[in-house]
């Protein structure tokens, strides 16, 4: 056992080694959280904010124009054109100008006086699915509060009704984007260093002269996972650090548990980059491996960008196998819920299994032998 | 050297890269079968359309009224009925477990309120943890009150408000369906894949093991063998746009509206800059770790300014002319506008300039530093 740890560790000194001489690849490593995160918090927004709508009054009364002015009075939408006709909408789609277009017809005015109802319609361009389904609900809704008429004081559309937001009251996308750029980051750093690492020696021809040492296959493995996992933790805590600061993000839960968790993740998709780079020694091939087996699982499966309980049965299934998707709901729920082992020990449990069961693998896979 | 002379040596420069890639299988794998496996994952993995949403309902009232609403709730697409709690600080535990996404409290004096004319009270609690859904539920559930006469400002005795309903036409994409609207940029990062990113280690790995140098003592010029490596991966990336929009319109009803020499056009000069990137990066980097996280240091930013997960109107103003600069978006751009909405060249002069004009830069920018790490 002490003769275990100490080749580990000797192992472990010469992958640091490593990575201080190539300083490059060490400040990317460190930097490109910081772009990713600064890139997902201010870029990425899914907040909806200015979508360009073009109108088409045919009514040309103060009703149409009070619904127009109600539209845009919220900041969501933003007035890019007005249309003589809802067959301009088209080519205003078409060239990208507007991405919705309000169609009011005439006889608007009168429809509302003498029935106290009426239709206006919104042609949304559906090409952006997302957007489209936002801007949809969240125009019908602005309609429905808006009041018309000279019986009904004007009202400011701050008495909506009693809808809350918890956890994220303003609906920061931020919020979401710290969590899933830690998983995302982890995960591609990680298995993409880590798949390097073997397929490198075995590349040079080190391997060789390894293997004339006393060194054996899982104090290779280990030794090689150790300084990658140290890597990922300043990564993590980086990250949570600079969400904190610069987005607000809140740490409302345990910190024991978020960073315990963080650790077997990491393990989890340095055991994946490690296998890769055992079975394929060769260091393109196994970064390619490695991109398919654990970075787009963990963009695509996690649950981060895409709802998992929109996906068909299988790719559910297939989400069950991918550590980030319980990392991800860790992160959520300390994060932003406040929650602790409690809740999360099914998520904590799982990711141990998966860390366990796929360093194994990389082990076993690992053949001592020249071919 | 004459033209016939430089062609016969580009010629066996392709032909000796093609072997080379062709031999292991492994890497065809990667070229060829990976990106049309990411891309039928992708596909139905990006579901974006928000509904189903799981809400938990908690009815103090248990009257026909409320009951009759919370009936109405369900009827709909966006909400799923995940279960009932009797506790209000039941909603909160399962808002806080996961388990439901919105709770909706009906409180015990609903159908008393409503029957007296009065202003009648529903609560809708949404979990914010996710934006984008969060933001679907609370404007549907918005709508869902309002139109059922619950909440907004205290109505005045006297007749009925006056009600807008807008009815939303979609147009294009008329079922949202996202993989229509994701596949151009699945298409985008596969390609960014293909070429970039392998060029720039494959290269890096040359230089590497050395080979490169001894190629260079050959009469080749730098140039030629550049253009020679360079060109099989054209090829590759062109078979996988192919690829990729058979099965896109096999499996996920992509359709192909413009004209299809736009797509050929388009995807030419796109996978000429990102092959421009990657010889960029292999220039900067001496081993096939700097090139492989340079690559990433250029594929991820990219990725997430195309306008590809969100929409660029939704960026801060300093950040959108920065996205012209990224051939990437306007690939996006083209494909989206091309493939949905039929657009053609003169719809699409404005990203086909935009991408030759980077495309040139890149590529030159690269040549000249590859000569310069040479000499």
């Amino acid at each position: 056992m002490k003769r275990f740890l100490r080749r580990t560790r000797a192992v472990a000194h010469k992958e640091v080694l490593h990575i201080i001489r190539d300083s490059r690849a060490l400040y990317l490593a460190l930097g490109l959280p910081v772009v990713m995160l600064i890139l997902f918090g201010y870029g990425m927004s899914t907040d909806m904010a200015h979508v360009p709508i073009a109108v088409a009054d045919q009514d040309a009364s103060s009703a149409s124009r009070r619904l127009v002015q109600s539209l845009t009075a919220g900041g969501d939408f933003r007035i890019a054109d007005h249309l003589a006709s809802p067959a301009a909408a088209r080519g205003e789609f078409r060239r990208g100008r507007a991405k919705v277009v309000l169609v009011i017809p005439a006889g608007f005015e009168r429809d509302l006086v003498r029935r106290h109802r009426a239709d206006a319609q919104l042609l949304v361009d559906g090409s952006d699915s997302t957007s489209a389904t936002i801007a949809a609900a969240e125009a019908a809704a602005i309609a429905q509060a808006t009041r018309f008429g000279r019986n009904h004081p004007q009202v400011s559309s701050g008495g909506g009704p009693p809808v809350r937001i918890r956890f994220n009251p303003a609906l920061r996308s931020s919020y979401g984007m710290v969590s899933g750029v830690i998983v995302m980051i982890l995960a591609m750093v990680a298995s993409l260093l880590a798949a390097l690492t073997v397929a490198r020696e075995w590349e040079r021809g080190n391997m060789e002269q390894l293997f004339a040492t006393p060194v054996g296959r899982a104090e290779i493995i280990i030794g090689k996972l150790l300084p990658y996992a140290g890597i990922g933790m300043v990564q993590t805590l980086m990250v949570l650090t600079l969400g904190s600061w610069i987005f607000d993000v809140p740490i409302r839960g345990s910190l024991v548990v978020l960073f315990g968790s963080a650790l077997l993740f990491i393990v989890s998709v340095l055991g994946v980059g490690l296998l890769a780079s055992v079975t394929t020694k060769n260091q393109l091939l196994a970064v390619q491996f490695a991109l398919v087996a654990s970075y787009m699982p963990v963009a695509l499966l996690s649950g981060f960008l895409f709802p998992i309980e929109n996906m068909p049965w299988w790719l559910r299934g297939l989400s069950m196998a991918v550590p980030g998707r319980y990392f991800l709901v860790v992160i959520r729920g300390t994060l932003l819920k406040g929650e602790g082992f409690g809740a999360l020990s099914h998520q904590v449990l799982a990711l141990a299994l998966f860390a366990v069961v796929v360093v194994v693998l990389a082990v076993r896979r690992f053949v001592r032998r020249l071919s | 050297m004459t033209l016939r002379g430089w062609l016969l040596s580009l010629i066996n420069v392709m032909r000796k890269e093609l072997i080379q890639t062709l031999r292991d299988r492994r890497m065809v794998a990667s070229l060829i079968i990976a990106p049309v496996l990411q891309l039928v994952v992708f596909g139905y993995a990006v579901n974006l359309d928000v509904d189903h949403i799981p809400t938990v309902v908690c009815d103090q009232d248990q009257t026909q009224a409320s009951r009759n609403l919370v009936q109405a709730l369900f009827a709909g697409d966006t909400f799923r009925d995940s279960g009932r709690v009797l506790d209000p600080q039941a909603t909160e535990a399962a808002l806080e477990s996961g388990d439901a996404a919105v709770a909706v409290i009906v409180p015990p004096d609903f159908a008393r309120r409503r029957a007296r004319g009065d202003h009648a009270e529903v609560q809708v609690l949404v979990d914010g943890t996710d934006s984008v859904r969060a933001q679907v539920a609370a404007a549907a559930a918005t709508q869902f009150l309002l139109l059922h006469g619950i909440g907004g400002n205290r109505v005045p005795r006297g007749p009925p408000p006056a009600h807008v309903r807008i009815q939303p036409r979609i147009l294009y994409n008329q079922r949202l369906e996202s993989p229509v609207f994701m596949l151009p940029g699945i298409l985008a990062t596969l390609l960014m894949n293909v070429t970039a990113f392998i060029t720039a280690m494959g290269l890096a790995r040359e230089r590497e093991t050395g080979t490169l140098e001894q190629l260079l003592v050959t009469p080749i010029r730098p140039a030629t063998l550049l253009a020679g490596k360079c060109l099989p991966y054209i090829l590759f990336g062109l078979v996988d746009v192919l690829a990729v929009l058979i099965l896109g319109s096999l499996l996920f009803h992509v359709p192909l509206r413009g004209p299809l020499a736009v797509v050929a056009l388009g995807s030419f000069l796109y996978v000429f800059s990102t092959l421009g990137i990657g010889i960029f990066i292999a220039t900067m980097s001496s081993t096939q770790q700097q090139a492989m996280l340079g690559a990433f240091a250029v594929i991820l930013p990219a990725m997430l300014l195309s306008g590809f997960f969100t929409p660029i109107s939704s960026m801060p103003s300093w950040l959108r002319p920065v996205t012209l600069l990224l051939p990437m978006r306007h690939f996006i751009q083209l494909m989206r506008d091309c493939l949905l909405k039929g657009s053609g060249f003169s719809d699409l002069a404005g990203p086909l300039v935009w991408m030759a004009a980077l495309g040139i830069a890149i590529l030159l920018a690269s040549v000249a530093r590859f000569h310069k790490r040479l000499s």
